[in-house]
C-alpha cells in the first residue's frame, strides 16, 4: 500500500512538472511563465528605470544617451561606428523581440519557434525568395565600407545586449512562446528592410484581371479596371513641364538594367489576402514658406500601415559628427526612416506603381528543368530551402528558379496562397540588389536638395514618394524608385515567359521619374494615387490608390494659406469623406421618402443632414459605410459572382464614376432577376438593407449604431498573443479620408516638421517606445494618437542640452 | 519549524541564482524526503513554503512594478483583474512546492 501510494504520488508530480515545464500548443509553459523570479513578473515596470551607465563594450569612445518624457532616446556619439552601435544596442533593449520575430517572419523561420502551424506562412516566403532578397542587399553592399560598417556596428550593438540578457530579463514573447534570442546577423538587418517591400510591393491584380479577361473580355476589365482610373488628382501638378526629352524611352546609349546575365534577375511576389498586407496608404505634403504663417516650409507625413504593438516604429535622435537626425526608424534596421535634421525633412508614401510581374513558363517536361525562352531551352536551377518546424522533421523546399525569378507555385503542387498563378515565374524589383541602405545613410546626414537627391537616386524598392522640404525653402516631391520600362500596360495581366518581348531590360532613368520642385502652386503632395498626368511619357502601372485622399489633401492645401503647425497637425485627422459628399447628394434623393422601417428613417434624416466627417461619436460614418457596402455589392455580385472563382471587385471611385457619369450601363441591373433594375431601384434596395442589417447587429439606430464602436479600430500584438494588445478605440475617420483608419490599421506615425532657422516639429505613434507590455512606455501614446494630439518633438543640439522634458542620461561605455 | 524555514530559505536562493523554475517542486520534496512528520503535514508544509516564496516574490512584483504586466497575463488568459495573478501564483507555487513535498514523504518507509 505504501509503495502504490509512492509510485502514484511521484508519478503525479512527475506529470505535473512536465506539464507545467512545456507548452501545450497555444498555450505558454505556466511553471517557467508564472516562476515569479523568472517568468513574467520580471517583465514589469522597472525596465522603465534610466541607468546612468551601461557597459558596451567594442565602443571606440564613450556615447551618451539622452532620454526624454517619451522615453524617446537622443543618441549622442563621436563617431559613425559608435552611433550605429549605440542605436542597436539602445533598440535591442526595447524591441529585441520584435526585431528578431520580423526578421523571422521575413526569411520564413516562424515554424522553428510554433511549429508546423507556421508552415505555409514560413513556405510562400521562401519561395518568394525573400532571403535570396536579403542576401542580394548584402551583396549590394560590398565595396561600400561605410554602409557595410552602419549594419555590422548595428548588429554588435544588438549582439552586446543579447550577451547582456540573463533568462530572467528575456522580453515577455520569448517566454511565452518559449524559446530563445539567437545572435543578431547583417542578413537579419536586410530582412527587415525587405519585410518593408513585401509589405509595400509585395502584391498585384495580375492574376486576377487574367482571371477575369479569361471570363469577361478585355473589354470588360478596361471599363472596369480603367487607367487612369477616374477623378484622380496627380501627385505631379496636371500640366508639369517634364525636365528630360519627350522620348527618353529611344535614348541611345542609356545603361541597361538587369539582363539575363545579372545576378538580379529574380523577382517575389505576395498577396493581398495576407493578413500582414492588409490596408496600406499614406500621405504626404509639404507647403512653401509662401502659404505658411512662419514663411518657411512645412513637411507632413503618415505613413498608413496595418497596426500594431510593439509599434512598428521606434523613434530616435540619432547625432555625431556630420549627422544629428531625428525621426522614426524599424526596429532591426540603422538609420532613421522618416524625419528631419538641422537643414531639411523627408517623408515617404507607397509609390504603388507596378514592380512585379508574372510570366507563364512553358517547361520542357515533368522535371522542370528546362524551360522554353526566346526559341531557346533555357535550365533552370534549384535552391533547396529547409524550414525547420519545432517538434518535427525539417521540411524541405525545392524552390525553382527561371532567369525571371522563382517559380513560386509550379503547377501540381500545393499553392500556399490562393493569389499565387500556377506555373508562372516571379519577377520582382525587389529581388535585385538594393540601395536602400545607401538612400538611408545620405539623406540622414543630407544638407540640402543636392545631397537629399543623390541620397534618393539609390532608394530602388519599395518605391516611394519622397517629399522633401528644406530651411532655404524649397519644396519637392519625386515618384522615386526602381521602374521597369513598359510598353502602356504590360504587365497588367499574366505576360507569356516563352517570348523575351516582355522581359524586363532597362529601367526607367531615376531623373526621370515624375518628380516636380517648387511648383507654383505652393505644395506638394501624395496619397498614394496616380503619379502623373498623360503628358509623362512613360507606362509605370495602373493600380493607384482612389481618387479621394489625395483630392481633399490637395483642395484643402490649396486652400490654405498663413498656415501654423497646428493647423497642419489638425489637417492630419481630417475625416471628411470626399466618397460620401460627391455620392450622397446624387444618391440620396432617389430613396423613398415614404415606408421605410423606423432605423431606416432615422438613418435616412441622419444623412440628410450630414457633413460628410466619419465621426467616431456620430453613426452617420456607420450608415454610410453600410450602405455603400450593400450598394457596391448590389451593383457588382451579379456580375462577379461565377462558380467559385474569385475575381477582383471594381474600385470604389469605378463604382462611383457609374452612379455620377454612367447612370445608364447595365451594371445596375441585376442580372439574376428578369427584371431591369435601374440606380434608383439598387440604391433603394441598398439603403433598406443597410438600415436592416446594422439593426441586426446593434439593435434600433441610435448611440449603438457610433462609429467608433460599430467599426473601432484595435492595435494587435504583432504575433496576435491576446491580452497585449489595445482595446476597441474609438476613432474618427476612416478609408478615403487623410486619417486613413480601419479596424486594424490607420497612420503609424504622424509628423509635422517647421523648418527655417530653427527647426520644430510634432510627432505621434500609436503606441510606444518600449516593446515591453509591462511598461507605461508600451502604449502611452495611444490615447493622443486617438484623439489626433501630436507631441512637441524634443530635438537637442548637444548632450549637455538643458531642456525642461528630460527623464535622465546614460552613459554607454566600454570595459577596457 | 527549523528545517522548513531553511528549506524556504534555500529554495529562495536558488530562485535568486537560477533562472529554474522546478526548485519549487525539487527543494520540497526533498524537505518531504528527509524532515517531514506525516503525510498531511508534509503536503501543507510544503504548500506553505511554496505559496510564501513564489506569492511573496509576486506580491513584491505587483506591489512596487508589477501591476500592468499581471494585468497583461490576467487579460491574456482571459481572467480579469490583475491580482489574480497574483493569487494564482502564489496558489500554484504552494501547490507544486506541498505535492512535491508530499510524494518526498511517501518515499519513506
Amino acid at each position: 500500500m505504501r509503495y502504490v501510494k509512492a509510485v502514484v504520488s511521484v508519478a503525479v508530480l512527475a506529470a505535473a512538472v512536465w506539464a507545467l515545464q512545456t507548452p501545450h500548443g497555444m498555450v505558454p509553459p505556466i511553471g517557467k511563465l508564472a516562476n515569479p523570479y523568472a517568468g513574467f513578473w520580471r517583465n514589469n515596470a522597472s525596465s522603465d528605470k534610466i541607468p546612468k551607465k551601461l557597459d558596451l563594450s567594442g565602443l571606440k569612445e564613450e556615447v551618451q544617451v539622452v532620454w526624454d518624457d517619451l522615453r524617446i532616446p537622443h543618441i549622442f556619439a563621436r563617431n559613425d561606428r559608435d552611433l550605429y552601435m549605440a542605436q542597436g544596442y539602445i533598440m535591442a533593449r526595447d524591441r529585441l523581440w520584435q526585431m528578431e520575430f520580423i526578421a523571422r517572419y521575413t526569411g520564413g523561420r516562424l515554424s522553428e519557434i510554433v511549429g508546423p502551424r507556421a508552415l505555409d506562412q514560413d513556405r510562400y516566403h521562401r519561395r518568394l525568395g525573400m532571403t535570396r532578397a536579403a542576401e542580394n542587399l548584402l551583396k549590394g553592399l560590398e565595396g561600400e565600407a561605410d554602409l557595410k560598417e552602419s549594419l555590422e556596428a548595428f548588429g554588435e550593438g544588438v549582439n552586446a545586449y543579447i550577451r547582456s540578457l540573463k533568462k530572467p530579463r528575456y522580453p515577455l514573447e520569448y517566454k511565452i512562446l518559449d524559446y530563445a534570442p539567437e545572435p543578431w546577423t547583417p542578413l537579419n538587418s536586410a530582412l527587415i528592410l525587405k519585410y518593408m517591400a513585401l509589405d509595400l510591393t509585395g502584391g498585384n491584380k495580375d492574376f486576377a484581371l487574367t482571371r477575369l479577361k479569361e471570363a469577361m473580355g478585355e473589354g470588360v476589365v478596361d471599363e472596369l479596371f480603367p487607367y487612369p482610373a477616374p477623378f484622380q488628382d496627380p501627385v505631379i501638378p496636371p500640366g508639369t513641364a517634364w525636365d528630360f526629352g519627350p522620348k527618353p524611352a529611344e535614348k541611345a546609349g542609356r545603361p541597361r538594367g538587369p539582363t539575363a546575365a545579372s545576378p538580379a534577375a529574380p523577382p517575389g511576389e505576395a498577396s493581398e489576402t495576407d493578413p500582414w498586407n492588409d490596408f496600406i496608404g499614406s500621405n504626404n505634403w509639404a507647403l512653401a514658406g509662401t502659404k505658411t504663417s512662419g514663411g518657411f516650409p512645412i513637411l507632413a507625413n503618415d505613413p498608413h500601415l496595418a497596426l500594431s504593438l510593439p509599434s512598428i516604429w521606434y523613434a530616435v535622435q540619432l547625432s555625431a559628427p556630420g549627422i544629428n537626425v531625428y525621426g522614426v526608424s524599424l526596429p532591426g534596421a540603422p538609420g532613421v526612416i522618416i524625419g528631419f535634421n538641422e537643414r531639411i525633412a523627408w517623408g515617404m508614401t507607397n509609390a504603388g506603381s507596378d514592380v512585379l510581374d508574372w510570366y507563364k513558363i512553358q517547361f520542357k517536361d515533368a522535371d522542370r528543368a528546362e524551360y522554353y525562352h526566346d526559341g531557346a531551352w533555357r535550365k533552370t536551377t534549384v535552391r533547396r530551402e529547409e524550414i525547420k518546424v519545432r517538434g518535427r522533421a525539417s521540411v524541405v523546399e525545392d524552390v525553382l528558379y527561371t532567369h525571371h525569378g522563382p517559380v513560386p507555385f509550379p503547377e501540381g503542387g500545393t499553392p500556399v496562397d490562393p493569389d499565387l498563378p500556377p506555373g508562372c515565374a516571379l519577377r520582382w524589383a525587389a529581388h535585385d540588389p538594393s540601395g536602400v541602405v545607401r538612400t538611408i545613410f545620405g539623406v540622414n546626414r543630407a544638407k540640402n536638395y543636392e545631397d537629399f537627391r543623390e541620397a534618393i537616386v539609390s532608394f530602388d524598392c519599395p518605391a516611394q514618394n519622397f517629399v522633401y522640404a528644406d530651411a532655404e525653402g524649397r519644396i519637392a516631391i519625386w515618384h522615386n524608385g526602381k521602374f521597369p520600362l513598359r510598353k502602356k500596360g504590360q504587365g497588367r495581366f499574366l505576360l507569356d515567359g516563352s517570348s523575351a518581348a516582355d522581359d524586363w531590360t532597362a529601367w526607367v532613368p531615376m531623373d526621370e521619374v515624375p518628380h516636380v520642385e517648387n511648383p507654383k502652386r505652393g505644395f506638394v503632395s501624395s496619397a498614394n494615387q496616380r503619379p502623373a498626368d498623360a503628358t509623362y511619357p512613360y507606362y509605370l502601372g495602373w493600380d493607384y490608390e482612389t481618387f479621394e485622399r489625395g483630392a481633399r489633401v490637395n483642395e484643402l492645401l490649396g486652400a490654405m494659406s498663413g498656415a501654423a503647425p497646428e493647423d497642419i497637425v489638425k489637417m492630419q485627422t481630417d475625416a471628411l469623406s470626399l466618397r460620401a459628399r460627391m455620392a450622397l447628394p446624387r444618391l440620396l434623393p432617389l430613396l423613398p421618402s415614404a415606408g421605410l422601417g423606423s432605423s431606416a428613417a432615422f438613418a435616412l434624416e441622419k444623412l440628410k443632414k450630414w457633413d460628410f466627417v466619419l465621426r467616431a461619436d456620430g453613426i452617420e460614418a456607420t450608415i454610410f459605410d453600410r450602405f455603400w457596402r450593400e450598394f457596391s455589392s448590389a451593383v457588382w455580385s451579379d456580375e462577379f459572382r461565377t462558380e467559385g472563382r474569385s475575381f477582383p471587385t471594381p474600385g470604389s471611385d469605378v463604382t462611383l464614376d457609374l452612379v455620377l457619369n454612367k447612370p445608364n450601363l447595365p451594371y445596375f441591373d441585376d442580372k439574376t432577376t428578369s427584371a431591369a433594375e435601374t440606380l434608383e431601384v439598387i440604391a433603394a434596395k441598398a439603403f433598406t438593407a443597410a438600415a436592416a442589417s446594422l439593426e441586426n447587429e446593434w439593435g434600433l439606430a441610435g448611440e449603438a449604431w457610433n462609429w467608433g464602436k460599430a467599426r473601432g479600430t484595435e492595435i494587435r500584438h504583432l504575433a496576435r498573443i491576446p491580452g497585449l494588445g489595445t482595446p476597441l478605440l474609438a476613432v474618427s475617420g476612416g478609408g478615403g479620408t487623410i486619417n486613413n483608419v480601419s479596424r486594424t490599421s490607420g497612420p503609424s506615425w504622424r509628423m509635422v516638421v517647421s523648418l527655417g532657422p530653427k527647426v520644430e516639429a510634432w510627432g505621434v505613434f500609436p503606441g510606444g517606445q518600449s516593446g515591453n507590455p509591462g511598461s507605461r512606455f508600451f502604449d502611452n501614446m495611444v490615447d493622443a494618437w486617438v484623439e489626433g494630439k501630436s507631441f512637441e518633438i524634443v530635438f537637442l543640439k548637444t548632450p549637455e542640452e538643458a531642456h525642461p522634458r528630460l527623464l535622465g542620461r546614460t552613459a554607454l561605455g566600454g570595459r577596457r | 519549524m527549523i528545517p522548513l524555514a531553511a528549506s524556504a530559505a534555500v529554495l529562495l536562493v536558488l530562485h535568486l541564482l537560477t533562472p529554474w523554475w522546478w526548485w519549487v517542486a525539487v527543494v520540497p520534496f526533498v524537505y518531504g524526503l528527509i524532515f517531514a512528520k506525516n503525510d498531511e503535514r508534509a503536503f501543507w508544509e510544503g504548500f506553505l513554503a511554496g505559496a510564501a516564496v513564489w506569492g511573496g516574490a509576486a506580491a513584491f512584483f505587483f506591489l512596487t512594478s508589477g501591476g500592468l504586466i499581471a494585468g497583461r497575463m490576467a487579460a491574456m488568459f482571459r481572467l480579469g483583474k490583475g491580482w489574480l495573478m497574483l493569487a494564482l501564483t502564489a496558489l500554484l507555487g504552494g501547490l507544486v512546492a506541498g505535492l512535491a513535498s508530499f510524494a518526498g514523504r511517501s518515499l519513506r518507509k
